[in-house]
């Protein structure tokens, strides 16, 4: 009975770990691009020029947060993404959302990139930006907005909150007008820490959970075990005085 | 059993990491600095100069003081530093795992949830 426990938990042992190679394998593609990327922007980047620490924002705030989704047996990681809205709350929207904006923003970006091809911009452009980033992308998107809109005068009332969200943007640290390579590689970050990395973090807490139960198993069958070589024990030296 | 209050403020992902994987891993917005005066960020970046008791330091900062803190990501070639750390450390929360870096692709040899399995099947 034990033994028929512990095969069974060694062949769902054996599926969390087939799952966690093969995860691992998908980090690891991700990362190797992500780094060939990064490599090729900063090849790319003007003399001196380094996409590194020295470009952070100090006053960084998170976009992408941890949710730990309580469960019966072990808790389940998920990363998702966070808007923060007028009063500066934390608001939450689904990953796929976030991905379909990154996606969009990135479709914007590399129409801007087709016509500076000149390399990454430099910190002038972030300084001419000002506190709220992307002001000047934001200001030709309004422009291709029906002209209805702009009559009313209702425009720097819509354009402002998103003007607002895209200063979240990490890559915004590196100037308004950013290579393909570096929005490459933000995808690519962007996939490895919001669906591979939550997932592999699971499948440990997973593995250590049936690990636990595997030990405990094979504990209970050493004792069952060593009871009945004690019985037996008994029983033949019965004999013997018998 | 883990309760709730152990992970209901756990939302954010730290890193401890050579310089482009942080860069790499920020760009992905799990960057965060807490408010002034304390003003403290969940990542460090390593380099060659950077002493194996700041790693350490951080490591226990991200893992034990600060209760914030969710997923600590590493690169398994910083992890080796602080093995004995690394291997010690059995909490819940936050979790750790080693991802590669730039320069050290990932090593299953060094990976502690393989060598946990080996362990597992008496190798």
């Amino acid at each position: 009975m034990e033994e028929r426990t512990i095969d069974h938990l060694l062949e769902q042992y054996l599926h969390l770990l087939h799952e966690y190679t093969s995860l691992r394998a998908e980090l690891n593609k991700l990362q190797a691009g992500l780094y060939q990327n990064l490599a090729r922007a900063n090849f790319a980047a003007e003399r001196g020029m380094r996409y590194g620490q020295d470009q952070y924002d100090d006053r960084m705030q998170a976009s992408r947060r941890v949710v730990v989704l309580p469960s019966s047996v072990c808790p389940t990681f998920e990363v998702v993404k966070v808007d923060d809205d007028d009063d500066g709350a934390a608001v939450t929207t689904t990953e796929k959302t976030a991905q379909a904006s990154v996606s969009k923003s990135e479709a914007v970006a590399s129409e801007e990139g087709k016509v500076a091809q000149g390399g990454p911009n430099s910190r002038e452009g972030e300084a001419a930006e000002g506190p709220e980033g992307g002001e000047g992308m934001k200001e030709e998107e309004a422009a291709a907005e029906p002209i209805a809109s702009s009559v009313k005068g209702t425009e720097p009332k819509t354009s402002e909150p998103k003007a607002k969200k895209n200063s979240n943007d990490p890559l915004r640290w590196f100037g308004l007008i950013t290579p393909m390579p570096l929005r490459q590689a933000q995808a690519q970050s962007v996939q490895a820490v919001g669906d591979i990395v939550p997932r592999l973090v699971s499948i440990n807490a997973e593995m250590a959970q049936v690990e636990i139960e595997v030990r405990r198993a094979r504990k209970k069958r050493a004792k069952a075990e060593a009871a009945a070589r004690k019985s037996e024990d008994v029983a033949s030296k019965e004999d013997v005085a018998v | 059993m883990t309760s709730a209050a152990d992970y209901k403020d756990r939302q954010f992902l730290a890193v401890i990491g050579d310089e482009d994987s942080v860069t790499g891993l920020l760009l992905a917005g799990i960057g965060h600095v807490t408010d002034p005066p304390d003003s403290q960020k969940n990542f460090l970046v390593v380099d060659n100069k950077t002493e194996t008791s700041a790693i350490e330091a951080a490591f226990e900062s991200f893992t034990e003081k600060r209760k914030d803190i969710g997923i600590v990501l590493i690169n398994q070639h910083i992890a080796e530093k602080i093995r004995h750390r690394i291997d010690t450390y059995t909490a819940a929360f936050p979790t750790v795992l080693e991802i590669p870096s730039k320069e050290h692709p990932y090593d299953p040899e060094k990976d502690s949830v393989l060598r946990r399995v080996r362990r597992l099947f008496g190798e």
